[in-house]
């Protein structure tokens, strides 16, 4: 097998692992923070797509359509993340395990309908600007140009969330609150504006991801669905509330997909659960998460 | 115990049962089919409510034994010609096997982690009924699954299944009111207490999900013959989340909570999606609603008034700790 | 005399009035038509389109008194949600409550596998129209089920008789399959493989791709594709996920360097992908339009689809449904009745005038012999999509499935 046959394998697995650390990083960071496992995700993830879409839709004319669209819907997104919040997840906090994830499944049953009906069951597709409508080659690997932005996007969001958690002071407290809520509270912390701000930079993201997504194949219905279970396994393998431990989930996961076409195609989705299984049994934390939490 | 004593104590369930067996003689033919449903999907409640109500764990893949037990009967009949009730004690062992094996590696978690490990689990077994397309049929699911001719029409499958479900009910009943049904509780209220008084939690736990497991492919055998096929989206995690649902509807803090939420579900979904598409968004509200206003379900708000207070059972301990970090 | 009289000229008086009141006293029921499709998940836009191709016939059929001439149609519509036990409990409902006599449905073939012998307990006339698994019609025969769409063995065999044409011509050797890994991926792609080495031995399978139902991300896909360098790559894929491949391999130059040959690209995809499918590609479709424009019935159904639906052009799903009224309407005719014993009797083996021309219900699986249709896609000045052009008819009696074969899948499954 040809080296630039291998390296444009490892490409497409790279990008599709840049893609899920996109989707997932911001449900780590909400459970990892609030313990909220939110269903609904993927749901804003795809709210984000459509967004995006829908600002191209009205700036079609311009060159810098897509350019524009995609943070306009993560601003977007982030809003009906904060609204989401204000109003539904606050109230959540303190219940039970079961009632949290029903609250949250629900959620995304009514906005997966409001999707619907808001934009229809027609597929939308955005015509991409000509800059990215030819691929590039790096050491002889094909690789549509489109995801060279993609890459980068993920990369300067994980940057941009290691500098957030590592040197601003709310990054602080976010990455005590990880380790241990109680003792956040117990210093006098306001907890709830916490939880507010992080969901709604976690659904921020969300949306953001949906936006780079946007410019991908069309926007359709049921992309949720499909999504969320693989999200959910990208956040145990790398571990509930740990940037490094979603993006290592993230790549791990890409690339098992990416390179099981080759000797075992229908498994792909059968590996990925097998060492989420492996994983949970051996290691529940996750391979960079904290045990105390286990 | 005096006759009297007895119908005070079982008015309710017998009350129910009565109530079932009559309805052939009082409505329309094609609400004894909604009523078959919600008998068999009640059924997977309540083996689903062992693990949540009295042992205090969510499990998300349920599903798995529900369809494993559904596909055993479904594949005896159509490819072995096995006849209906010899399938149906097959198919809770085989459900019940599965559970052994499943549930060895899931009693070492607890909480979110046992949760999704629960869901990939099932997940797994759905790709596996999916992917092995040349045994199960694949997507195009299991066709040309035909009860006896005695029970072929629509009132003696009924009567069946009422049949079975309520034995079904009678044996979990008794296991969750001896001594193995206490046990469960105490771990659910307090797991680290348990142990310490030397009991083996993981053992105790695994049986109870090989019970559950059981008695939810009990239920899905029943489907098969019912429907006339099969179809793998019996495993998915969407239907896993049906006994969570009716569960919690109906209350988990009571033996027939999730039997009444499967009555309340099934209706609102055969009535809902009678006149309009939008059943998720429907079926979300009705969700968050109860949750945050009804909680402990429909008996969890009977509870709080009336002739059921004394029965009321729940655990403390999370309760507390949530409220210390809280306020 | 004169009292006699008046009595005798009143009795006659009144019983003319009765006779003519007759008719109205006894008023023909109507026809209830169940119609349960996918209005959610997947198969929404299908579903929609079918449901006005059917609501036309429908509205057409009642302008002259219904069937018969005096059997309105009422449509009941339900929501299958593309899952077969909802499809099965919305079929019961149809029956039981709304007392339906037919049933078109559904988008899935699984939920058209459940349905099947709901309908034939319950001797409900049952009319797929969208999903076309073989399986409906060749194994667990119902006499109630009539399959309007050509079926995945004649799609199959359809495209490799095309293809292997196309082979011969340009001299290829190996191509590679591209596959949705669910059983209609699964069965449509071993019939092709199958049927292109009866028609042209000497093409070998380099590899075979079996990307998952509802695959979002075909990048692995395309760049392993494009580094085997086949031939062509004889693609199997779910609608949506043939769109998403296609817009996913655009930027890679994919259509430039390799032969795409044999996708389905139903009007629905023409039309709502216009502006992006790739020119040239090789497609197969069940029932378009534009290849029976010559056939007044379809000059006239697309006419009067156009007007009224807002100049809109009917997809495959449209004429489909519109062609599964009118089927039953010429059975109910036959039968000079609707009583559905006396109708699925008479639609055995009937040949029935439709929109794609007179077509025949083969007798041995209520099988439709309608045609696939292979062709170019390509622009057309007189639509705003574009269409297929260069169209091979492949006829139904051609690309069936032998009787033989049919007649020993089912004494295997009695076994």
């Amino acid at each position: 097998m040809e080296f630039s046959f291998i390296f444009s394998q490892f490409l497409s697995g790279l990008t599709y692992g840049v893609i899920l650390f996109l989707v997932a990083s911001g449900l780590s960071l909400i459970f990892g923070v609030m313990n909220i496992l939110n269903f609904a995700h993927a749901t804003l993830w795809l709210i984000g797509a459509y967004f995006s879409y829908s600002f191209w839709h009205l700036l079609q004319d311009s060159h810098f359509a897509l350019w524009v669209s995609i943070p306009l819907a993560a601003l977007a997104t982030g809003a009906v993340g904060w609204a989401l919040e204000v109003l539904l997840i606050k109230r959540i906090y303190k219940r039970e395990l079961h009632e949290q994830l029903l609250v949250t499944y629900a959620v995304a049953l009514i906005l997966g309908d409001l999707i619907k009906i808001v934009w229809g069951p027609t597929d939308r597709l955005i015509i991409r600007p000509p800059v990215i409508q030819q691929p590039i080659h790096i050491l002889g690997a094909p690789l549509d140009s489109y995801f060279v932005f993609v890459i980068l996007m993920g990369f300067a969001v994980a940057a941009g969330l290691w500098w957030f958690l590592t040197f601003t002071k709310y990054g602080h407290i976010v990455k005590a609150a990880v380790f241990s809520r109680e003792m956040v509270g117990a210093l006098g912390i306001p907890i709830p504006r916490i939880f507010t701000w992080v969901f709604t930079l976690g659904i921020f993201i969300a949306g953001l991801a949906g936006g780079i997504q946007s410019a991908i194949g069309s926007v359709t219905l049921g992309m949720d669905i499909s999504i969320i279970i693989q999200a959910f396994c990208v956040v145990v393998i790398g571990g509930f509330g740990s940037l490094l431990g979603t993006l290592a989930g993230a790549l791990i996961v890409g690339e098992v997909f990416s390179f099981a076409i080759l000797f075992w195609t229908d498994g792909a989705m059968v590996l990925i659960f097998v060492i989420t299984a492996v994983i949970l049994i051996v290691r529940p934390w996750g391979l960079f998460g904290t045990p105390m939490r286990a | 115990m005096s006759a009297k004593r007895f119908l005070e104590k079982y008015w309710l369930p017998l009350l129910l049962l009565a109530a079932a067996a009559a309805l052939p003689l009082l409505i329309a033919e094609f609400w004894i089919h909604v009523f078959n449903e919600i008998l068999i999907l009640g059924l997977f409640a309540v083996s689903f409510n062992l693990i949540f109500g009295y042992m205090g764990q969510l499990s998300f893949g349920h599903a798995a034994y529900y369809s494993i037990g559904a596909y055993t009967t479904g594949l005896l009949m159509v490819k072995a010609k096995w006849p209906l009730l010899l399938c149906l004690p097959v198919s809770m062992l085989t459900a019940g096997a599965a559970a052994l094996i499943l549930g060895f590696f899931c009693v070492r978690l607890r909480g979110i982690y046992f949760a999704i490990l629960t869901m990939a689990f099932g997940q797994l077994v759905f790709f596996i009924i999916f992917q092995w397309y040349s045994f199960t049929g694949g997507d195009n699911g299991l066709q040309g699954i035909r009860p006896p001719p005695w029970l072929f029409s629509t009132n003696p499958y009924y009567y069946f299944t009422l049949a079975v479900v309520t034995l079904a009910m009678l044996v979990l009943r008794i296991i969750t009111e001896s001594p193995f049904g206490y046990t469960m509780r105490a771990i659910r209220d307090n797991t680290e207490r348990t142990e310490f008084i030397g009991i083996n939690v993981q053992k105790y736990m695994v049986i109870n999900l090989v019970i559950a497991g059981m008695f939810a492919g009990l239920a899905g055998a029943l489907w098969g013959p019912f429907n006339r096929s099969l179809a793998p989206d019996l495993t998915g995690w969407q239907h896993s989340g049906i006994p969570v649902f009716m569960a919690v509807l109906g209350g988990p803090h009571h033996f027939l909570g999730p039997m009444v939420g499967s009555v309340i579900y099934t209706f609102l979904n055969a009535f809902v999606t009678g006149f309009t598409e939008y059943w998720p968004l429907v079926s979300g509200l009705v969700i968050i609603w109860v949750v945050l206003l009804m909680p402990g379900g429909l008996f969890g708000v009977l509870q709080t008034s009336g002739r059921f207070r004394a029965k009321r059972e729940t655990g403390e301990k999370e309760k507390a700790a949530k409220r210390a970090i809280y306020g | 005399m004169k009292t006699k009289n008046t009595i005798l000229i009143a009795l006659a008086v009144l019983l003319a009035g009765c006779l003519m009141g007759a008719p109205s006293a006894f008023a023909a029921e109507p026809y209830h038509l169940g119609v349960a499709l996918g209005f959610t998940g997947t198969g929404t836009l299908y579903s929609k389109d079918q449901l006005e191709g059917i609501q036309l016939a429908v509205d057409e059929i009642n302008a002259k008194g219904g069937f018969l001439g005096k059997h309105p149609i009422k449509i009941f519509q339900r929501d299958t949600q593309t899952k077969p036990d909802v499809g099965v409990r919305e079929a019961k409902d149809l029956i039981l409550r709304d007392k339906v006599r037919a049933i078109i449905n559904d988008y899935s073939s699984a939920v058209a596998i459940a349905v099947k012998p709901i309908c034939r307990e319950y001797k409900t006339l049952h009319l797929p129209s969208i999903s076309n698994s073989e399986n409906i019609t060749k194994v667990d025969f119902s006499p109630y089920t009539f399959q309007l769409v050509p079926n995945t063995y004649m799609q199959a065999k359809a495209a490799a008789l095309g293809v292997a044409k196309m082979a011969k011509e340009k001299n290829w050797k190996e191509y590679v399959t591209l596959a949705s890994d669910y059983e209609w991926g699964r069965s449509t792609q071993e019939e092709t493989v199958k049927n292109l080495k009866a028609a042209a031995p000497d093409l070998v399978v380099k590899k075979e791709f079996w990307p998952r139902l509802g695959e979002t991300q075909f990048t692995s896909f395309i760049t392993s594709i494009m580094a085997l360098k086949p031939d062509f790559v004889y693609p199997v894929l779910a609608s949506k996920d043939n769109v998403a491949f296609t817009e996913q391999a655009k930027p890679y130059g994919f259509f430039e360097k390799i032969p795409y040959v044999g996708s389905m690209q139903s009007v629905t995809e023409l039309i709502t992908e216009a502006k992006t499918v790739p020119r040239g590609l090789v497609a197969i479709s069940r029932a378009p339009f534009f290849a029976h424009l010559n056939v007044p019935m379809m000059a006239a159904f697309v006419k009067n689809y156009r007007e009224k639906y807002d100049g809109k052009y009917p997809s495959d799903w449209a004429v489909m449904g519109y062609d599964a009224v009118y089927a039953l309407k010429q059975g109910i005719e036959k039968a000079k009745d609707i009583d559905t014993d006396k109708v699925k009797d008479a639609m055995k083996g009937l040949t029935v005038d439709l929109t794609r021309g007179k077509l025949q219900f083969r007798p041995i699986d209520n099988q439709l012999r309608c045609s696939s249709y292979l062709g170019v896609v390509a622009d057309d000045p007189k639509y705003p999509f574009p269409i297929l052009k260069d169209v091979i008819e492949i006829k139904g009696i051609d690309s069936e499935r032998p009787e033989a074969e049919i007649l020993s899948a089912r004494a295997a499954e009695k076994k």
